[in-house]
């Protein structure tokens, strides 16, 4: 058990450490993340009366797509230089491999989430609290370890640029329904912001537990 | 005539025994009138589509368990199928919804969770077809099964909060009049039997399918041997 979190870990570090070397992704994602906030606010023509009500969105849609871009290039490397082969062929369980590949992408998304709330609040004039930051850190939670197992899946199939947006966000849904709804009581609209708190972290608890099963089969030859 | 033309021909007199009750026997709906009469093949393929999922997830659990490549076959045959009678619910839940709610869509729990249900799915058979036929793509389609049928539920479940047009269980709940019933019980009836043939005659083609040597590597070989190297 010890062992496999040290592997995960020693996975994940080894990810964001080659981030760190290259710098390839986070400012190219934090530049996407402006660059989103921008045409929303042209596409939606966003005032300081609609701000409210249209951020949640524009807020979901920018982490989503930043999102399958940041998970998209979570093996790119590796299958450029078929380490993962290597990885697989050492002791380390797959599972283990495949946490440290989805806690280094979750960690990258966060960064994203850095530019992207701090700037969502600065153009557009809502609120940032702590109960918006819980909902989508919650919601990263799940979103990586799904977004990760089917990048590790299309990875090794042609067409995986599309592939990949067309199993992750069907899977995806639950957490934008949810989470949505968190970010928007967290932004002043009225409704249950516990209940949908509780339910993200059941369905948390619930894809990490149904990835890592399923990360065997998906990394295994 | 084989034995999968005759359980066609037998399937498409069913669904014809099915209308007949449907337009001549049912009674018209004192509120909604003739539109009503879509409900008992829109409910009735919904189910047969439900049903034809299960089938998938068994077929890819077992799969996972022992490779079996019957098992494979089997949940690559139930998905096509269900995704054909998803689409058949989906429109014509849509024209239904028309006439009685005034709109064609709305985001409804139900509605979206069948929506996402047919994403899903068509991504699952998207999947096989772009990936090279293989065990590893077989064990990604599998995991691609449950995971889609793990979502649907909680997708349900969460889109619920709001209020909900779509009307309840009224066959549970002693609602419909028998003769409705018996209309209904015997579209589903048919309906279930259509799915199970279609899914059997998909499962031949995919046997086949798999049988068969390779269409691009076929001709190949053919022009190979067909051309000895000239005497000299």
């Amino acid at each position: 058990m010890t062992r496999s979190v040290a592997v995960a870990l020693a996975v994940a570090r080894k990810d964001l450490t080659s981030e760190w070397r290259t710098r390839e992704l986070v400012p190219a994602l934090g530049q996407f993340i402006v660059l989103a906030l921008v045409i929303a606010n042209f596409a939606f023509d966003i005032d300081s009366q609609n701000a409210s009500a249209i951020a949640p969105g524009v807020l979901w849609l920018a982490l989503v797509f930043a999102g399958l871009v940041a998970f998209g290039r979570a093996f790119a490397a590796e299958r450029e230089q078929a380490s993962l082969e290597a990885m697989l062929l050492t002791p380390a369980s797959p599972t283990a491999i495949f946490a440290g590949k989805a806690l280094a992408a979750a960690l990258l998304l966060i960064a994203c989430e850095a530019v992207l709330l701090p700037a969502l609040a600065l153009l557009f004039g809502t609120p940032l609290n702590a109960g918006l930051v819980l909902a989508v850190l919650l919601a990263t939670v799940g979103m990586a370890a799904l977004g990760c197992l089917f990048a590790a899946m299309v990875a090794r199939v042609r067409a995986r640029e599309v592939l990949l947006p067309l199993l992750t966000l069907p899977l995806w849904i639950p957490f934008i329904v949810v989470g949505g709804q968190a970010v928007q009581v967290a932004m002043g609209a009225t409704g249950n912001y516990n209940q949908a708190v509780a339910l993200l972290i059941d369905f948390d608890i619930l894809f990490v537990v149904l990835t890592s099963l399923a990360a065997r089969f998906v990394l295994d030859d | 005539m084989t034995r999968y033309e005759k359980a066609a021909a037998g399937a498409v007199l069913l669904m014809l025994v099915a209308a007949g009750l449907i337009f001549f026997y049912a009674p018209e709906d004192y509120l909604q009138k003739e539109p009503q009469r879509i409900f008992y093949l829109h409910v009735s393929a919904a189910i047969a589509a439900f049903a034809s999922f299960l089938v998938v997830l068994v077929g890819s659990v077992v799969y996972l368990r022992s490779e079996s490549a019957r098992a494979d076959r089997v949940a690559r045959a139930a998905a096509l199928v269900g995704v054909v009678l998803t689409t058949v619910t989906l429109v014509m839940g849509m024209l239904y919804a028309k006439p009685i709610w005034g709109t064609f869509w709305t985001w409804d729990a139900r509605l979206t969770s069948t929506l996402v249900l047919w994403v899903i799915y068509a991504g699952y058979l998207l999947l096989r077809q772009l990936a090279e036929a293989g065990p590893q793509t077989s064990r990604y389609a599998a995991v691609v099964g449950i995971f889609g049928f793990v979502d649907v539920p909680i997708v349900y479940f969460s889109v619920n909060w709001w209020r909900t047009v779509h009307p309840g269980p009224v066959i549970v709940n002693d609602a419909l009049p028998p003769q409705m019933l018996l209309t209904f019980l015997v579209t589903l009836a048919c309906t279930l039997v259509l799915a199970a043939v279609m899914i059997a005659i998909r499962y031949r083609i995919e046997t086949l399918l798999d049988e068969a040597p390779s269409a691009a590597a076929a001709p190949v070989a053919v022009i190979s041997k067909s051309e000895p190297e000239p005497a000299r």
